[in-house]
């Protein structure tokens, strides 16, 4: 379910300064958990996003930019990811961008999320 | 008034005055079987002078009653044929053997002059008919007071008669023949009470059937506009205060509609015709990307005017109970269908099960994402102390452009339903579904229309409909009228 190819990941993944750049910074949080929410405090799509997740008795991990100290660089990072102007809500599962809200709802009702889920853990039957 | 019930009456387009020769446009008081001087029927002008028919009702009466030898007041220059409003008379009068020549003259051309006017008002005779019946019952009751008067003074004159006409001849020349007379005259009045009586009967059934006609063209145009979104008077908006926006979607919408039942009557045909799969497929593809247009559609109109569809103005009263977010629920829909999909394979069973809990989950994420954004539209406008007016209302402003991406969010969300079941659906139940959820929404629009339609006696007081109620007023039977006299 890649949103934009693999360009994005082997280009940063190669570079050495992997802590300060928002993109490998992005990935790098997308993968040590197994269901990641990006999102801001004051987004209230970001809102039902968690609540989405949680409704399906999925424990994500939020990483709320606005209050982050680099927040705004990783925003930045996460339009270009996803090619549009809205940076939040994006969501990883199992280290795999899934997308914006449209193609959660997607992926939710053609069925495809729960195994994704289950598949990274985060769900259990 | 007088002038306007006269025309009511059906027999001109234009009132009493008119292009037709006096005979057509027989006067109101004649017809009603009242006394009424010649001068009166041969009226060219517009107005219909009911001071004079009054005075010449009420002298005619002091005339009855006296049997004095005066001239009535009101002949001067104008002879006094009280049976003038008879046309029929004067030509079984003149059959019967006359007393004296001076009446049989007079009477000849009393014939002559009025049986030109009786024979053209026979050209009216309309068939009988119940309210004429009993209307000329009513007009015979006055009339046969009126023959039992009019036959003790005399017998008719015409206008080319002398202008004056002594009493002692009239009286003189009906004393021998009054008994036939008298049943004659009767005869006659009645004839003409029912004649009068069908006319006026047709001119009400053609008013009615023109009112009828124009009801139905208003309701028509009506729900037209409504369908197109144009606001009323008693709706909501106020007229014109309709967004381009939402004016350009609520037409593109009126016109998807229009797409929709080509569509469903494809599918009908094509379920009937038992179609090959394949071919069933196209229709069914073709319907699916029917659906994908409206969802295309809004997705511009969210943009321009997010609250014309999220208040649900761009449907049908009944649809907009069933509102959420800008459209129908998914989960709603999918229960509506569950009971009529049968048969359904288990794994299509749990495949709707599975869809219907998901759209569930779905939309309850959205609606509580929407509800956070109430909750913060209402922290930043809220009371307390406005330090920057403006500051806060372009807060407010930021918060409100994230409706469009929630009606956006359940568009999708529909849409996303709907491709889903397509998917779990064999080809042949996927038509029979979405014939379904077509017909479904077809008749919750029909009630809409139904309900706003409703016979209420509200309606009697809208302006369009007043004049409709107070023309028909005017040309009910004329027991109203004869009580004015």
């Amino acid at each position: 379910m890649h949103y934009q190819g693999d360009y994005s990941w082997g280009y940063y993944m190669s570079t050495r300064s992997i802590g300060s750049d928002p993109m490998e910074r992005v990935v790098k949080l997308a993968s040590e958990k197994a269901v990641v929410i990006f999102s801001l405090s004051s987004c209230c799509m970001c809102h039902a996003m968690k609540r989405l997740f949680c409704g399906m008795g999925v424990n994500p991990t939020v990483y709320e930019l606005d209050q982050d100290p680099r927040g705004k660089d990783l925003e930045t990072a996460l339009m270009r990811l996803l090619g549009n102007s809205q940076p939040v809500p994006v969501v990883f599962i199992g280290g795999k961008l899934i997308g914006a809200m449209d193609r959660v709802m997607a992926s939710h009702i053609n069925g495809t999320l729960v195994p994704l889920l289950k598949e990274a853990g985060a769900l259990w039957l | 008034m007088a002038n306007h019930r006269v025309g009511e009456t059906g027999l001109t387009d234009s009132g009493p005055s008119s292009n037709h020769h006096h005979h057509h446009n027989i006067p109101y008081a004649v017809l009603h079987g009242m006394n009424v001087p010649p001068s009166f029927m041969h009226q060219e002008g517009s107005a219909f002078d009911f001071g004079e028919l009054e005075e010449a009702i009420v002298l005619q009466g002091v005339k009855i009653r006296n049997d004095e030898a005066k001239p009535p007041l009101f002949t001067a220059g104008r002879p006094a044929a009280t049976l003038e409003m008879f046309p029929s008379w004067p030509m079984r009068f003149q059959q019967t053997p006359r007393g004296s020549s001076k009446s049989g003259e007079e009477s000849t051309d009393s014939g002559s002059g009025v049986n030109t006017i009786s024979s053209k008002t026979e050209n009216q005779v309309e068939p009988e008919s119940p309210i004429s019946k009993k209307t000329s019952s009513l007009d015979q009751q006055q009339q046969v007071e009126m023959a039992s008067d009019i036959s003790r003074t005399g017998t008719s004159q015409n206008q080319s008669a002398a202008a004056k006409t002594p009493q002692e001849k009239r009286r003189g020349s009906t004393s021998e023949k009054q008994l036939d007379a008298k049943t004659l005259r009767r005869l006659a009045q009645n004839r003409e009470a029912a004649r009068k009586s069908r006319l006026r009967k047709k001119a009400y059934v053609q008013q009615l059937e023109s009112s009828r006609i124009k009801l139905t063209q208003l309701e028509q145009d009506l729900q037209r506009a409504r369908s197109q979104g144009f606001f009323l008077g008693g709706c909501a908006g106020t007229v014109g205060n309709i967004s381009s926006g939402a004016a350009i979607f609520d037409m593109e919408y009126s016109r998807w509609l229009e797409d929709d039942q080509r569509h469903m009557s494809e599918l009908r045909t094509g379920l009937n015709a038992h179609l090959s799969d394949s071919d069933l497929r196209i229709i069914v593809d073709s319907y699916i990307s029917h659906y994908d247009e409206i969802f295309r559609l809004k997705v511009a109109a969210a943009k321009a005017d997010v609250f014309h569809l999220i208040t649900g103005m761009w449907t049908t009263p009944a649809e907009r109970c069933f509102l959420w977010m800008g459209g129908f629920r998914p989960s709603d829909l999918i229960k509506m269908l569950i009971s009529q999909l049968d048969p359904l394979t288990e794994q299509q069973v749990m495949g709707i099960y599975s869809l219907q809990h998901s759209s569930q989950q779905a939309e309850e994420a959205l609606t509580q994402g929407l509800e956070q954004l109430q909750q913060s539209l209402t922290d930043t406008i809220a009371g307390g102390p406005v330090i920057d007016g403006m500051q806060q209302m372009a807060v407010a402003l930021g918060k409100l452009a994230n409706l469009e991406g929630f009606v956006r969010q359940a568009d999708n969300l529909r849409q996303q339903t709907l491709h889903q079941l397509s998917r779990i659906l064999t080809v042949r139940q996927a038509a029979r579904c979405f014939l379904m959820i077509g017909e479904y929404y077809g008749r919750l629009r029909a009630l809409s229309s139904l309900w706003a339609s409703r016979p209420r006696e509200s309606m009697m007081s809208e302006d369009h409909s007043c004049q409709t109620t107070t023309e028909l007023q005017m040309v009910q039977p004329s027991q109203n009228h004869f009580s004015n006299f």
